[in-house]
């Protein structure tokens, strides 16, 4: 099957459509192009990995693929949705039900156990959370390899461990598509390809749709394909050679 | 777990929030109580009293009307008198269906039952009378006997036996409680008072005086049809000597007082709502945008608006209602500890609820309290769901 092929067949999880965002609309000098004009299909099961220096706007590039930030032009489509045709509410749902989140910073709740805080995102869902939310969500510690630590609040967890807990939390609803922001930026190099084997692990396994963007370009041959970002725009996009291809 | 679970577990994160909250619903509910018990406790108290005095028109000695309405509201004894011709005299103005003396007597000081130092003594003429009868016909079945006596709810036969100036009585039945002093007096017939006068005589420290051929005053229905004022105009004009109080303004003076406490409160009230509905609102909105990025995450994991206003006003409603249910319970112990000195202090009786109203009115409290907490919260919750997600994961 060539590539072509592929694409035809495939569905799309997140399509970009010259999308652009400005931030502090107004006066000219004071206004930042923080994604500059972004056309970009991704599909499903991709493993995309885009790299980029700091302020080159990836994060906001991946807000922009969760409707978490509204375009200044452009439109976008995840997993077949245009974004802005749907209401706040309508794009919420999106996200708590086809979207799983890894954020750059700490972002798990303090309050809340290993294990809550992997059952939080069912909270927010429609279904009524019951046990077969906190099986599955012992078996996602388990998968991320701190099943031990189910019990332990947030601050007495590692930076490590705490990024798995949030990977673990990224999937609880089965998402089609997971968005990772520098996952592994607070981490020692082993933690880091500790997370990296985690991540393809759960592609893997799962075929579930990767997003992850970071500042370090060796991750790039973490995943399927790998673009470079710079200035708002993405420059070098190209497969990586597939495992097993 | 649920929303409201994962909310709630979230409370105690910020301390100072908490304690300005619950503080904050501990003054509303606390004070809103407090201002119904007053408020309804004086109401029901001078409805009580006005119902169980039974005339349309009071007739007393001139310049001694609010001396009497006080005797009559706070039971506490006064001395009045006029001629017993009066009665007649009065019974004999056009439109009076029914007129009946009382004399208002005192005890001496330190009665054996009762913790008011010197008690009111209400002494009626069971020939005419017909306020105390068809009550004593209701519940004793007859009139009273000499030596028996009715006593306000507080009173109660000491061991030794109920003695006032070293004559024996008996009591016969208790009043329903009004709230003031009048829950410590006494009813007896004139045929007792005058037995007690007789006895005190060589059985007490000093006599009591009941003068011969006067009353202290004269409880007057009108006949069916005829008009109150008009009556009370012609008896002004026909008796000499006498001042007249009618029922509906009997009391007047009492009531402008409760007016008078009641726009303090009020003003208290509602300064104290709006200073905690500041506070409340300030609190919030410096936590939550403390915890911006936060709600940034919830919204990210699929938290709707609604979920992340809901969870933030869910918290402040439970924090208003545990400061709240401390600050009514506070409140309502305060109100029934205090209850004699408050009714000394604003000269006006007032009666302590019965428990279901009194929960009634804690409720009325606690939801005051709640409804200003959600207010408070409401405002800065919405404002952080607003901005976009992603803005708001920024700091
Ligand atoms: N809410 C905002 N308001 C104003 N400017 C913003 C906002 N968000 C991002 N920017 C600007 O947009 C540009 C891109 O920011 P973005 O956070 O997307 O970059 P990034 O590639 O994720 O950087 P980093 O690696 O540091 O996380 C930056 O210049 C940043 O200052
Ligand atoms: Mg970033």
């Amino acid at each position: 099957m060539t590539t072509d092929a592929r694409q035809k067949t495939r569905t799309p999880a997140i399509i970009l459509d010259e999308v652009r965002k400005v931030y502090g609309t107004g006066v000219a000098e004071t206004s930042v192009v923080a994604v500059d004009g972004v056309s970009l299909r991704i599909d499903a099961g991709e493993f995309v990995v885009i790299s980029g220096r700091s302020g080159s706007g990836k994060t906001t590039l991946l807000n922009l693929m969760a409707g978490m930030a509204a375009p200044t032009s452009g439109a976008v489509a995840l997993d077949g949705q245009d974004l802005w045709s749907l209401t706040d509410a309508g794009r919420a749902r999106l996200r708590n039900e086809r979207v799983g989140f890894v954020f750059q910073f700490p972002s798990l709740m303090p309050s809340l156990t290993a294990l809550e805080n992997v059952m939080l995102p069912v909270a927010f869902g429609s279904r009524r959370p019951d046990a077969g939310f906190a099986e599955r969500a012992t078996e996602l510690l388990r998968t991320v390899g701190i099943e031990a630590k189910a019990s332990a609040y947030p601050r007495q967890l590692s930076a490590g461990q705490q990024q798995r807990v949030v990977l673990a939390r990224s999937l609880i609803n089965s998402p089609r598509i997971i968005l990772a922001d520098e996952p592994t930026s607070n981490l020692d190099e082993r933690t880091e390809a500790e997370m990296m084997e985690l991540f393809r692990g759960i592609h893997h396994a799962t075929g579930v749709t990767i997003v992850m963007v970071t500042h370090v370009s060796a991750l790039r041959s973490n995943g399927t394909r790998s673009m470079e970002m710079a200035d708002g725009r993405l420059q070098v996009d190209e497969r990586v050679g597939a495992p097993g291809a | 777990m649920t929303l409201i679970q994962f909310a709630l577990r979230d409370i105690s994160r910020n301390e100072f929030r908490s304690w300005t909250v619950s503080l904050a619903a501990f003054m509303v509910a606390g004070l809103v109580l407090a201002t119904t018990l007053l408020m309804q406790g004086t109401g029901d108290s001078l409805r009580l009293t006005l119902g169980r005095l039974g005339a349309d028109i009071l007739v007393v000695p001139q310049g001694s009307e609010e001396r009497v309405e006080t005797a009559l509201l706070m039971g506490s004894p006064t001395d009045a008198w006029m001629a017993e011709t009066t009665v007649d005299a009065v019974r004999a103005v056009p439109g009076v269906a029914a007129a009946s003396p009382q004399m208002y007597l005192a005890s001496l000081d330190g009665a054996s039952c009762c913790s008011v130092s010197s008690m009111f003594i209400v002494a009626f003429d069971p020939a005419t009378d017909f306020t105390v009868q068809p009550w004593l016909e209701e519940e004793l079945g007859g009139p009273l006997a000499l030596g028996e006596a009715v006593g306000g709810a507080f009173v109660s036969e000491p061991e030794e036996g109920l003695r006032i100036y070293g004559y024996p009585l008996a009591l016969a039945a208790n009043l329903e409680p009004t709230g003031g002093n009048l829950d410590q007096s006494m009813f007896l017939t004139f045929e007792t008072a005058r037995e007690v006068a007789r006895v005190s005589v060589t059985e007490a420290v000093a006599p009591l005086e009941v003068p011969d051929g006067a009353v202290s005053s004269v409880l007057v229905r009108i006949a069916e049809g005829a008009d109150a004022n008009t009556v009370a105009g012609a008896i002004l004009a026909g008796v000499p000597g006498v001042g007249v109080v009618m029922s509906p303004e009997m009391f007047e003076s009492f009531r402008q007082q409760i007016t008078t406490v009641r726009d303090g409160i009020a003003l208290v009230v509602g300064l104290t709502v709006l200073l905690s509905l500041l506070l409340i609102g300030i609190v919030f909105s410096m936590a939550t945008h403390e915890r911006r990025r936060e709600i940034g995450v919830w919204r990210a994991l699929g938290a709707t608006q609604r979920h992340v206003v809901g969870s933030l006003v869910a918290q402040a409603v439970v924090l208003a209602a545990a400061g709240g249910a401390a600050g009514a319970l506070f409140s309502a112990l305060g109100v029934y500890l205090f209850h004699d000195y408050i009714v000394e202090r604003i000269g006006v009786p007032f009666l302590f609820p019965s428990t279901p109203r009194l929960a009634l009115y804690v409720l009325v409290g606690l939801l005051a309290a709640v409804l200003v907490a959600t207010a408070g919260a409401l405002l800065p919750a919405i404002r952080v769901t607003r901005q976009d997600p992603a803005s708001a994961m920024r700091e």
